[in-house]
């Protein structure tokens, strides 16, 4: 193995761990201050450093340095404090591990050698993702379980009922669309999505498998405690359901996983039903192969976007009362000047793209970059789906939840595997 | 004398409120207008700027309490245990003396009166009969970090100016 094997081992590795933790903060800043702007306030904006709000995610730096040094307690009626300490354990690093299997970008070739550009380059795709997925729920029983609580064994009971009634047509949903792929790679699902249906409609899941669409992604919901399932939490009915008990940095680890969840979560939607990191109509071929003209319009469109965004900033980030020497003007200015500083690096590099031999690594590591933002930007907008359904649906009532997965959902997954079956037999 | 029965028409019975997605994707639409018109332009978040921007008091909020004075700035009160007897919170606590200068013949020589117990019914000042304690100084934000200063003297009483003029002040049903 040379060396380059090696650090693309490392980098690999470190995007699937570290993108979804660093994705939280910004999972948190867009629910509370996207939570905010769906109600008419707006949110927590007041935290700052030196006058620096950052858009309130200032708030989240503060959050994170009360919960980090707040007293962690166990109260003296756990009998079970290995399992109350495990549960956060198991939901965070479940979550985690669950995107590892989630390409980010099309197998990358320099040279001779290739690499899968996925955490743990294995074939297992979508089963890992269920096995973990389904496994993530143990952290949440265990919790409820060990706390000692009624409002904890509820919540946990509760989870565990919901996670059994909503795999089962999560898991049919997929098989509907499996049949289609043909694989369970997500590597070759996601280059698969990049074809044109028709030459001119990408050939995506969410296009061949609407029903299947549906489905998966409203267990999917289910499988995150998300709203409006988020019946283990509870809060207006069982105080906060499996975390009652949990306190500081525990209590952290279960926020954090379950935001990581939502990550991981939306970045197998994104893999199943929305072509993955396929740039749409460019698959990575013609990327490879246009990559020059492809750089020379980002080179044009990024500053373009800049303006309107450098203006909108401008506009947002005044007092809304009178004001002398209004402070947050400067504060817009500076960040302004941040962003055109961050344009013209980018500028820099695709000037560099423009002048690199046709089809050669620079051009690779290009497209596989592009790629990456991509897939991040379609993720980033399928968090945004979850937060806005979140402060949109309210909660559903126990028996609602259970009527709508076994006499819904599960037929309507049945009947889209015997579609999809007999219009693949009757193609091939 | 037959009672009024009125029938409400029970919603989410039709096949399409059944569907559930149709209203979803309704109510989806809703609150993304709510954001997106705020993120356009966010002067229009109902959101008052607190502690930059006050809000406006009116006269016949009861604010924190203050004690009036006669023209020459001598305590109207008269320590006759009114607004004492008729607290039923007991944050009042009078200490009567005797008054020298000839308008009455008893004076307070202690008004205390903690703002921890009080639940600002206004019973203190219904039950005035010289109109010496009032509500109309429009502070409605009474902080500190130790119990003691909550506990305002005669002297803290009297300093505290009314917010309002008297003929808005008697406006006010007072």
């Amino acid at each position: 193995m040379s060396l380059l094997d090696y650090f693309m081992i490392a980098l690999r590795v470190s995007f699937s761990a570290f993108i979804p933790l660093c994705f939280v903060a910004v999972c948190v800043w867009m629910e509370r201050r996207g939570a905010g702007y769906f109600q008419d306030r707006s949110g927590p904006n007041r935290a700052n450093i030196c006058g620096f709000r950052a858009a309130g995610l200032v708030q989240n730096l503060s959050d994170g340095i009360k919960l980090a040094f707040k007293e962690d307690m166990i109260s003296d009626h756990i009998k079970h404090k290995f399992f109350f300490v495990i549960a956060p354990v198991i939901v965070f690093f479940t979550a985690v591990v669950s995107f590892a299997v989630v390409p980010y970008a099309d197998t990358l070739i320099l040279g001779d050698s290739s690499y899968l550009m996925q955490g743990i380059p294995v074939d297992l795709g979508i089963l890992w993702f269920l096995a973990l997925a389904g496994f993530s729920v143990y952290g949440i029983i265990l919790a409820g379980w060990s706390s000692s609580n009624k409002y904890g064994i509820l919540g946990g009971l509760r989870s565990a009922a919901q996670v059994i009634s909503y795999e089962i047509p999560m898991g049919l949903a997929l098989v509907s669309l499996l049949v289609v792929y043909g694989t369970v790679n997500l590597n070759e699902i996601a280059q698969f999505q990049g074809k044109l249906l028709f030459g001119f409609i990408p050939m995506w899941g969410a296009i061949l498998q609407p029903l299947s669409m549906i489905i998966f992604i409203i267990a999917a919901f289910a499988e995150c405690n998300r709203t409006p399932f988020d019946l283990a939490e509870g809060e207006s009915e069982i105080v906060a359901g499996f975390h009652v008990e949990y306190s500081a940095m525990k209590f952290a680890v279960f926020f954090l996983g379950e935001y990581v969840a939502m990550f991981a979560s939306s970045a197998i939607i994104i893999t199943l039903f929305f072509g993955g990191y396929q740039v749409p109509f460019l698959s990575t071929d013609s990327l490879i192969r246009y990559a020059k003209p492809i750089a020379f319009l980002l080179m044009i469109t990024l500053p373009l976007f800049m303006y309107f965004f450098a203006g909108w900033i401008r506009r947002s980030n005044i007092s809304h009362y009178p004001r002398e020497n209004d402070p947050r003007v400067f504060e817009a200015t500076i960040y302004i000047k941040c962003f055109w500083g961050l344009i013209v690096l980018l500028e820099l590099i695709l000037l560099v793209i423009l002048f690199c031999e046709s089809g050669g690594s620079a051009a690779a590591i290009f497209v596989a970059l592009l790629q990456v933002c991509t897939f991040l930007l379609k993720v980033t907008m399928m968090i945004f789906v979850y937060i806005w359904v979140r402060w949109t649906i309210p909660r559903f009532r126990y028996d609602q939840l259970q009527k709508l997965g076994w006499q819904v959902l599960l037929p309507l997954a049945l009947l889209n595997i015997f579609i999809t079956s007999a219009v693949v037999v009757a193609l091939s | 004398m037959s009672a009024t029965v009125k029938t409400i028409e029970r919603k989410g019975s039709s096949l399409r409120e059944k569907l559930y997605l149709i209203e979803i994707a309704k109510g989806m639409a809703t609150t993304f207008g709510h954001l997106f018109r705020n993120l356009k332009d966010n002067r229009k978040l109902y959101v008052r700027h607190y502690p930059e921007v006050q809000p406006e008091i009116p006269a016949r909020w009861r604010g924190r309490q203050r004690l009036t004075t006669h023209e020459d700035g001598t305590v109207k009160c008269v320590a006759c245990f009114m607004c004492q007897t008729n607290c039923p919170a007991n944050c009042i606590m009078i200490e009567a003396g005797e008054r020298l200068d000839g308008k009455a013949e008893k004076m307070p020589v202690k008004f205390n009166i903690d703002l921890l117990e009080c639940i600002y019914c206004g019973y203190c000042v219904e039950a005035c009969p010289l109109d010496a304690i009032r509500m109309d100084t429009g502070i409605f934000s009474v902080t500190d970090n130790n119990r003691d200063s909550f506990v305002l003297g005669l002297k803290e009483l009297l300093a505290t100016p009314g917010a309002y003029s008297e003929e808005e002040y008697k406006k006010g049903g007072a």
